[in-house]
């Protein structure tokens, strides 16, 4: 199982902010997440930022970052500050 | 002339005299206006050794060429001076109504000189400019201020910038309040107008912007605004969650600085976000003038009511950097700053660095008597302390100074996290080490708002950086953030419009609205223009890049010590020696005469 943790809009797509999802990497999350909450997918069409244990999945290896038992991700819709 | 009106005003308050000064067209290409016109006026006029609080400084309140047109988020101005917290220029922006106000009122600027013998306030109605006894208000609250004004002069349209106490008293981190929650905010400006006894300037104007090609610059307009309503960011995260969206976002990279900068990773972050905020207090988003975004949050709780704020910065400055959580005394905490006249990240600065002192055993509890110890995640420490450095009370005279004087008064200036005596704003440096670079070098001090690397290193904007890299190109993005930064504070815009749009972007809408024919590279070189010419005044100030080009010692020799960026500094004498080459100066860190002449601005050397 991976920590799941999910943040502003997409929070109201999935009723909760922390979720555990089993899945062995990047790739196959998303699709497991798409698959069981509506919306979810579109949400992320115009962008997003993952973390895997708080580092950004670009500089990984992508969708295909691999996921092990425990490890943290974060998912984010696109969103900017300053 | 078209945007820009080609004049200026520039009131005496030594000797009462008003004067109407002109701007042409020539100027205007090489500085643009705003930030620009300001850092010429000052180069050209004032001793950048003046002591800032003295009546030899200036104070200069611009908004830009698209200030007051409808180009999105065309209500911006900027207050410019030589700040008493650092010794060096500041550029302090503002949103809100009141840029867009004055140029209503067919004004580019304000140049505000000499000392009122007693408190005043200046009232410009169009071309009629009054200055008007203030003593009845001095003293007062901003909103207070505010009101006392508006009935005064019977007039609703009013458009009002003031200083609160903490202005009067010079709290070495003042701001300028304008629209009751809006504020110039950083390094001091509010300190410089109440030096001056200047409580107020109250605008109203009847004119109308004059732009060169009205329908080219509707239909640039147009296509702008629909470019930023379509951006993920500044058309959906903005609008719906405030700046403060970024505090997970920050938390979960191991960025957002916690009691003092110690860590990167607040473990109640969530409570503080702006998701947690929209879900608890948000009654609506808050619009600045002509703006398609509309970051600004009202909120409302039981104990202060509606009010505005706070933004992402106010919310950790007052929250996680203290380690405190409950959102309600943030909220509470902010309100207090604005109507006090304090610049959030500041207070909050201060504060942080008193509970380490305090932590270490510096400050002393005999020293503090009756109020609250600086304990981490005290809150009675916020609005305690908070009115008690506006007014200079008690203790909260040496914070009033600011966290560099304070640390450096216990013989421990490591303990403030500041670049040139100003505090540091949300992002610990080293999860972003271009950023790191960014606060080192920006011309007033440890700011975020001119050279906003977290875009590229943390959000992705416009292409992800990986916040490690050190290389040249992580130092050319830094220069461009920096020289497009400044484009468009002197353009008049607000910097959250690069969520959206790119230089070209402004090219567009500048050539549109003051009908000229420049290059992208033109405009950037203007940027560039003004980042030298502020860089030179510094130089003529003091700055010593060696001392001042620099980061407080945790970021440098203390690794991270948890989160993603576990054990990494910042690697700041890799980057600095490259950031004065590419721009273009002397191993040193001084503009050669080669380079001011290459920008036009030889004759400030
Ligand atoms: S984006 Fe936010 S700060 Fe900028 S002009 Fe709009 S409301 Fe004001």
């Amino acid at each position: 199982m991976v920590k799941v943790k999910v943040f502003a809009t997409l929070i109201e797509i999935t009723g909760r902010r922390i979720l555990e999802v089993p899945a062995g990497n990047v790739g196959e999350l998303l699709e497991k997440l798409y698959a069981t909450y509506p919306g979810f997918k579109e949400e992320l069409e115009k962008g997003f930022m993952i973390l895997v244990n708080g580092k950004n999945i670009e500089h990984l290896q992508g969708l295909q970052t691999p996921l092990e038992e425990n490890d943290v991700v974060s998912i984010f819709p696109p969103a900017g500050g300053g | 002339m078209y945007g820009n009106w080609g004049r200026f005003l520039r009131v005496n308050l030594s000797t009462g005299e008003v004067k109407v000064e002109e701007y042409d067209e020539e100027l205007a290409k090489k500085w643009l206006g705003s930030r620009g016109l300001a850092i010429y006026l000052l180069l050209k006029e004032m001793d950048p050794k003046v002591d800032p609080l003295s009546p030899e400084n200036k104070l200069i309140i611009a908004p830009g060429p698209l200030s007051g047109t409808s180009a999105p988020t065309g209500g911006r101005y900027n207050v410019v001076t030589k700040s008493p917290a650092t010794g060096f220029i500041t550029m302090s922006n503002s949103g809100g109504y009141f840029g867009a106000e004055l140029k209503f009122a067919g004004w580019d600027a304000i140049v505000v000189e000499g000392k009122a013998e007693k408190p005043v306030y200046i009232y410009v109605k169009d071309d009629d400019v009054e200055i008007r006894d203030a003593s009845h208000i001095w003293g007062k609250l901003v909103s207070e201020t505010e009101e006392t004004i508006r009935k005064e002069i019977g007039s609703k349209r009013l458009r009002i910038a003031s200083i609160g106490p903490a202005g009067e008293n010079l709290v070495k981190f003042a701001a300028v309040m304008n629209d009751g929650h809006r504020a110039a905010g950083r390094a001091g400006v509010g300190a410089v107008m109440g030096s001056k006894n200047l409580k107020a300037i109250a605008v109203e104007g009847s004119k109308t912007v004059p732009v060169a090609d009205k329908q080219k610059f509707m239909l640039t307009v147009r296509e702008k605004i629909n470019k930023l309503r379509n951006d993920p960011v500044a058309g959906g995260g903005l609008p719906k969650f405030g700046t403060a969206v970024l505090v997970n976002i920050i938390n979960e990279n191991g960025l957002y600085p916690t009691r003092n900068f110690q860590t990167g990773v607040y473990e109640h972050a969530y409570e503080q976000s702006g998701e947690a905020m929209a879900a608890k207090y948000l009654i609506r988003n808050q619009p600045c003038y002509a703006c398609p975004i509309g970051c600004g949050r009202v909120n409302k709780l039981p104990t202060v009511g509606v009010t505005e704020g706070p933004e992402y910065e106010s919310t950790w400055a007052l929250g996680a950097n203290l380690g405190i959580n409950d959102l309600a005394s943030i909220i509470e905490a902010n309100h207090m700053c604005d109507e006090l006249g304090l610049d959030t990240i500041s207070t909050g600065g201060t504060l942080a660095t008193a509970m380490e002192l305090y932590e270490k055993g510096f400050i002393k509890d005999e020293e503090l008597g009756d109020a609250p110890p600086f304990r981490w995640g005290n809150t009675e420490v916020l609005h305690y302390y908070i009115d008690k450095l506006a007014r200079r009370e008690g203790f909260g005279d040496k914070l009033a100074e600011g966290g560099y004087r304070l640390a450096e008064s216990y013989g421990h200036p490591e303990y403030s996290m500041s670049v040139k005596k100003l505090e540091l704003p949300a992002y610990d440096p080293r999860g972003a080490e271009g950023h790191g670079l960014g606060y080192a070098t920006n011309n007033r001090g440890g700011c975020h708002i001119k050279n906003y690397m977290i875009s590229p290193e943390i959000l992705g904007y416009p292409y992800k950086m990986d916040p490690h890299d050190v290389s040249d190109d992580k130092v050319k993005m830094l220069i461009l953030f920096q020289d497009l930064s400044a484009l468009i504070d002197a353009a008049g815009l607000c910097l959250f419009t690069t969520f959206g749009l790119g230089a070209d972007d402004y090219r567009d809408m500048l050539n549109a609205a003051l009908g000229w024919d420049l290059s992208t590279e033109d405009y950037l070189k203007i940027g560039e223009r003004i980042w030298n010419a502020e860089r030179i005044f510094n130089l003529k100030a003091g700055l010593d890049p060696e001392r001042d080009d620099s980061l407080p010692k945790r970021f440098l020799e203390e690794p991270m010590p948890e989160g993603p960026n576990k054990g990494h500094v910042v690697r700041l004498k890799e980057m600095l020696p490259r950031y004065y080459k590419l721009r273009g100066w002397t191993e040193d860190g001084r503009v050669p005469k080669e380079k001011a002449e290459e920008l036009g601005i030889g004759e400030f050397l």
